[in-house]
């Protein structure tokens, strides 16, 4: 459009100037379709799942939606290493999709470990050995109707029906499809719409508890609406940030920051005004530190882990963070290097915060559950010690740190799901008692999870916390790491309690059974208790992994 | 490759645990035997490093060395030196003692349910605790060592907390809550120290890693890249990362004042699993000392030593003196052994070669006195059902088999000549006086005191009346004896001619003193026959 | 701190802004309530009394509204592929026609398991 043309008639122009500009110069957008398989076989296999749901019949679906879950995780997983295997674990890297998502050593090595816990997480949501028989049908955690009002007719019609909710695996499914894009991300909007495919089924996996519905229900209200709220934050946001660099592409942003980017008209106006961006990358920031339930944005998580089933808990509490974590590293260090000195005093107090709260507010749980939650806080401030380090032994102390922390997780949920009573799972602590004189076995197991949680050696938990503390000292938080030990010790008493009262109190006269699981379970749990002694053993072979795939593609 | 003796030394007592615990249930005697059976493997394992140790060899001999975890510079690194092999030996003489007086600690009091293995757990941890404390020994890399330092917490735990001996002064409800308390206690001032310890550990790994270009643990590389000026630590960054390490040994020891969890887990556990605390758990913490503190830090070990000196003889004393108050045969013995780890803390600080070899000395000297003197406490409790002292009254007259060797015990306690702690004792004042006179003097009112209780505890509880309760008290048994009689005569042989324990350990102290840039002074006090001699030359 | 003025601001005018409708509202507002003005705003249902004890909660208006809402959203993406579906050729015919596909992988769902019947 001329400047002339523009001058004279502002509110209109004539039709051949028109023609010419509407003139489409579209590109023709191209997808790598190779490099997002991983991602499109996930979707496709829960597309696949909602299918069975409408066509095939009740009693085939339970055998179908496991068999598509395990082989769509599985042949996602053998995509990702034969991605791997074709250099991007080591280096390569490439943004496909047009600019929206990243295929790179970070990216593919947390989908992958995502990926792996979904497997692990589809065996405990396919348990169905550990509620009594009812009427005459084996029956999972999961809410016979998830519609029926808790304790309504309509529900124990449901139950005497033997419905099951076999929702909850394309659920699953989409809810790991969008973990696996959030990390990946490489434009903010493909983040915030990823974060909403991931949190979604999550909201709703969440309602879905056979037993304790109400609490089940509330529980996902309170996620799904600070949740909502989060969602709103981060919206804001990247709002504010486009409004700075006038793109919302991570290397975009990145360049406006860095001052290296051609000012166009319209960055000129905006380009100077840091305000957009420190509140823009705050909000952001918030968004993101809310998924990884970093103390002040946490008070949604005791609430949610105690309501929600167990398997779904167990879940969460891993691959939200992995995925959460994920696309914090990529945030801060691919788009906001450039403000590290901005952002890296700030985040040192919120490390400090969910360290020290985290583990002070875990003294005084008395649910399992509950317990667990608060531990995933603390853990989640030891996690951001090492995002704080912002140097590539950073990177991947996270990495494997992740790695450690969510297959310990899984495996002392789904340890949680075997210690029953008349209602339930016996989540109370005192019902804990003397477990370990019932079933040594199941005891020492949890103990050995505990012991991880607390970063005793030969366990992962100290390998990931070495690995941290390691980088954060080599960065120069020093006084960081010195926190995080004090809070270790902290948090080492409450995992101590629990193995006080499991070994060295007598069992009570009531107290609960403990379950036999089908091999589902037990695979979780021992692959739980692999990964720990694996990597608290013999961690080389991860760190490695980690440490090569610790470069972000910009 | 040579043959990996000092892996295989560790390994076997841990393959141990694991057949161990493997026995079925109702097998308990075999799994005891087959406990037995790798402990004493352990020892002639044990008894062949020593031999192949050549005393004026290499500093750290039988070395391995295999890459661990290269990310963290961490490799796995095993050497001896002298005070490691003699540690090493006495950790392996004690076991095999300490599961034999236990035979009988573990049994369940019903057999019903067939999950419950008491009697496995017990043996198996026991073995476990001495793979861990072996390996903690024979370990050069401080990150090895730091792990099997913290991990040997957790077996040492159960023990302490499962296990607990069942003559208190409460009823059962309470026993178990005093022993889950203490076994809390000891776990939670150990992991803090433990914790401590790390971020002083992560501290070296960033200081190496800054000035070498990679992170490394391995003790003899460092002290070779500082000797050869290609490492050097700030004087504030080494005296940070030898607080850290330091910290974490002195609870460990425990010094005064961190040692209040040591009477609480001796006291409420089982006397074979007391021995096990304070004669070889707690030896790490002292050996540490030596190894770690003294080797890596030599200057701010100088500038901390006033500190640690006067807490030393505080402990002495104060150890001593509440020892003498105890109404608690255990808790007493406990409080003695706070005090002679003041001695060995006094020992290593003095940083004069006797102090050291003093020390060194005490440490192997102190587990078998106190393995002794414990163990027929622990005869005697069991047989009164009590650990309280007024319950205990003329015992000599009906077990005098069990007061002789009670007696013995207790006498090489308060270091009478001709039993082993007196030479070891007597090293560590004379090293103490010849640089600290002041010191050295009221550390020997330690001595008065051990004197006090040790001797108010044997009249109290063997002469006199023979009170209700013990009429029909048995003599030692033939395990008992077994047990008892072999420590007794290690005490006097040790009392009598140390020299072949003090020659392998002396080389060792003279390199940790020469790592300290210590030499010892001159003496200071004119000699009577020198000065008539110098007179006569005149 | 100049930086961090705007958000100052913006909070201010958030807040001044709020403050200002409600006061305006009450001062200058007509005031003749009746009981359907009283009621709790629920577009479209009697938000009480709830059926006591059991009884559903009739969510037939929610489905319908949203099954609208997505085909709407639909339309919406269709719209602008069809005016330059000669620029974008076999590619985006093909990801419409996934795109399409998904969507009534949904309404499959929901026409299946009785979502549109009214009773």
């Amino acid at each position: 459009m001329s400047a002339t043309a523009a001058a004279v008639h502002s509110l209109w122009t004539t039709r051949a100037l028109a023609d010419t500009a509407a003139t489409p110069a579209i590109p023709t957008p191209h997808i790598e379709y190779a490099q997002l398989s991983p991602v499109l076989i996930v979707f496709g296999a829960a597309v696949l799942g909602v299918l069975i749901e409408a066509f095939a019949p009740r009693a085939a679906r339970y055998a179908g939606q496991l068999a598509v879950s395990v082989v769509g995780l599985a042949a996602a997983f053998a995509a990702l290493v034969a991605l791997a295997a074709d250099g991007y674990a080591q280096g390569r890297s490439h943004v496909a999709a047009m600019g929206a998502v990243a295929v790179d050593g970070p990216a593919l090595f947390l989908q992958g470990t995502i990926v792996l816990i979904a497997l692990v997480a589809t065996f405990t949501f396919a348990e169905r050995r550990l509620d009594p028989v009812a009427h005459g049908n084996r029956v999972d955690s999961f809410a016979a109707q998830g519609s029926a009002v808790p304790g309504g007719e309509q529900e124990q019609k449901a139950v005497r029906a033997g419905f099951t909710t076999t929702e909850v695996f394309p659920l699953l499914l989409f809810a790991v499809a969008g973990m696996m894009i959030f990390p990946a991300a490489d434009d903010l909007l493909t983040l915030f719409v990823s974060l909403e495919v991931f949190s979604l089924p999550l909201y709703l996996l969440c309602a879905l508890a056979r037993r304790r519905r109400l609490m089940s229900q509330e529980a996902s209200v309170k996620y799904f609406l600070l949740g909502a709220f989060s969602s709103a934050i981060l919206l804001f946001g990247i709002a504010l940030l486009y409004g700075y660099a006038g793109t919302v592409s991570y290397g975009g942003i990145a360049d406006v920051v860095d001052g290296t980017a051609k000012l166009t008209p319209a960055l000129a106006n905006t380009t100077g005004n840091d305000a957009l961006l420190l509140i823009g990358g705050a909000m952001v920031v918030m968004g993101l530190l809310f998924k990884v339930a970093a103390v002040p944005f946490h008070m949604w998580t005791p609430d949610v882990y105690q309501g929600a089933p167990t398997p779904v808990t167990g879940f969460m509490a891993a691959a939200v963070k992995v995925a959460a974590f994920g696309a914090l590293l990529r945030l801060l260090y691919v788009v906001l290097p450039g403000m590290r000195w901005d952002w890296r005093p700030v985040m040192w107090g919120v490390a400090i915060v969910t360290m020290v709260v985290g583990a002070i507010i875990a003294v005084t749980q008395t649910d399992v559950k509950r317990l667990l939650a608060y531990s995933s806080i603390a853990h989640a401030g030891f996690l951001l010690t090492g995002v704080i380090a912002v140097s590539p032994s950073g990177v991947s102390s996270v990495l494997f740190y992740l790695v450690a922390y969510s297959f310990v997780t899984l495996g002392g949920f789904a340890v949680v799901t075997l210690v029953r009573d008349a209602g339930g799972e016996a989540t109370h602590l005192s019902k804990w008692a003397g477990l370990g004189r019932r079933s040594p076995l199941l005891a020492a197991v949890f103990a050995v999870f505990l012991l991880s949680f607390a970063g005793i050696p030969l366990t992962a938990g100290f390998s990931g916390k070495f690995a941290v503390f390691k980088a954060a000292a080599q960065g120069g938080a020093v006084p960081l790491v010195v926190v995080g030990v004090i809070s270790s010790a902290i948090a080492a008493f409450f995992y101590i309690r629990v193995i006080v009262m499991m070994f060295f109190q007598e069992p009570q006269p009531q107290g609960p059974t403990v379950a036999i699981p089908s091999p589902l379970t037990s695979t979780a749990i021992a692959l739980g208790v692999a990964v720990t002694l694996v990597l608290g053993v013999a961690p080389q072979y991860f760190l490695d992994l980690a440490g090569k795939a610790g470069v972000f593609v910009r | 490759m040579s043959f990996p003796l000092l892996t295989v030394t560790a390994v076997v007592p841990a393959a141990g645990a694991v057949v161990t615990a493997a026995v079925p249930a109702a097998r308990r005697t075999a799994a005891k035997w087959t406990a037995l059976a790798f402990a004493l493997a352990t020892l002639v394992l044990a008894a062949v490093v020593t031999a192949r140790f050549s005393p004026g060899g290499a500093r750290y001999q039988l070395t391995e060395s295999h890459a661990w975890i290269t990310a963290f510079g961490v490799r796995y690194e095993l050497g001896v030196d002298g005070i490691a092999v003699v540690l090493v030996l006495l950790t392996a003489v004690l076991v095999p003692f300490v599961m034999l007086a236990g035979w009988h600690d573990a049994d369940p009091l019903e057999t019903s349910d067939r999950r419950w293995r008491p009697t496995q757990g017990f043996f198996a941890l026991i073995l476990l605790v001495e793979a861990m404390v072996v390996i903690a020994f024979e370990s050069t890399d401080v990150f090895l060592f730091y792990v099997f330092f913290e991990a040997m917490l957790i077996p040492m735990y159960f023990l302490i907390g499962g296990f607990g001996d069942q003559a208190g002064a409460h009823g059962e409800d309470e026993q178990a809550r005093q022993r889950s308390y203490a076994a809390v206690k000891f776990l939670l001032y150990n992991l803090v120290g433990g914790l401590v310890m790390l971020a002083a550990v992560i501290g070296l790994y960033a200081v190496t890693a800054h000035q070498l270009g990679a992170g490394t643990f391995s003790l003899p590389q460092i002290l070779h890249d500082r000797a050869n000026g290609t490492l050097t630590l700030s004087t504030t960054a080494e005296r940070w990362i030898f607080l850290g390490f330091f910290f974490a040994f002195a609870v460990k020891a425990p010094l005064w004042p961190l040692h209040t969890w040591l009477p609480n887990a001796m006291g409420e556990s089982t006397a074979p699993v007391a021995v096990l605390i304070t004669a070889v758990v707690d030896k790490v913490g002292t050996f540490a000392m030596l190894r770690y503190c003294l080797q890596l830090f030599p200057a701010a070990s100088k500038w901390a030593t006033p500190v640690i000196l006067v807490l030393a003889v505080i402990g002495i004393i104060y150890g001593a003196l509440l020892a003498v108050g105890q109404r608690d045969i255990k808790r007493l013995i406990a409080y003695a052994s706070i005090s002679h780890f003041g001695f060995i803390i006094l020992g290593i600080f003095a940083m004069t070669s006797q102090g050291q070899s003093g020390a060194t000395l005490y440490m192997v000297n102190h587990g078998v006195s106190t393995a002794a003197l414990l163990l027929v406490a622990g005869f005697l409790i069991s047989r009164r059902g009590s650990r309280r002292i007024a319950d205990f009254g003329g015992v000599q007259k009906v077990a005098p088999l069990l007061a002789g060797t009670f007696l013995v015990g207790g006498l090489a306690t308060l270091s009478l000549p001709g039993l082993g702690p007196f030479v070891s004792e007597f090293l560590v004042l004379v090293g103490t006086f010849t640089r600290y006179p002041a010191l050295g003097v009221i550390a020997t009112l330690g001595i008065v005191l051990a004197a006090l209780y040790v001797l108010v505890l044997y009249q109290r509880t063997m002469t006199g009346p023979v009170k209700a309760g013990i009429e029909g008290m048995k003599d030692l048994k033939v395990r008992e004896l077994v047990v008892v009689a072999p420590l007794i005569a290690l005490l006097l042989f040790l009392g009598v001619y140390p020299k072949p324990v003090t020659d392998v350990i002396n080389p060792a102290v003279k390199d940790t003193l020469s790592d300290v840039h210590r030499t010892d002074p001159p003496p200071k006090v004119t000699v009577p026959a020198v000065a008539a001699a110098k007179e006569n030359a005149k | 701190m100049n930086a961090y003025a705007p958000i100052l601001v913006l909070g201010g005018l958030g807040a001044g802004f709020a403050i200002f409708s409600v006061v305006m509202a009450s001062l200058t507002g007509p005031k003749r309530y009746n009981r359907a003005k009283l009621d709790a705003y629920e577009c479209g249902i009697e938000p009480t009394p709830q059926p006591a004890g059991g009884g559903r909660f009739p969510i037939k208006y929610y489905l319908t509204a949203m099954l609208f809402i997505v085909f709407d959203i639909e339309i919406v993406f269709l719209y602008p592929w069809a005016v330059t579906f000669d620029a974008l050729g076999l590619f985006g015919l093909v990801e419409m026609l996934l795109f399409v596909l998904t969507v009534f992988v949904a309404y499959a769902y929901v026409w299946r398991r009785g979502g549109l019947e009214w009773d």
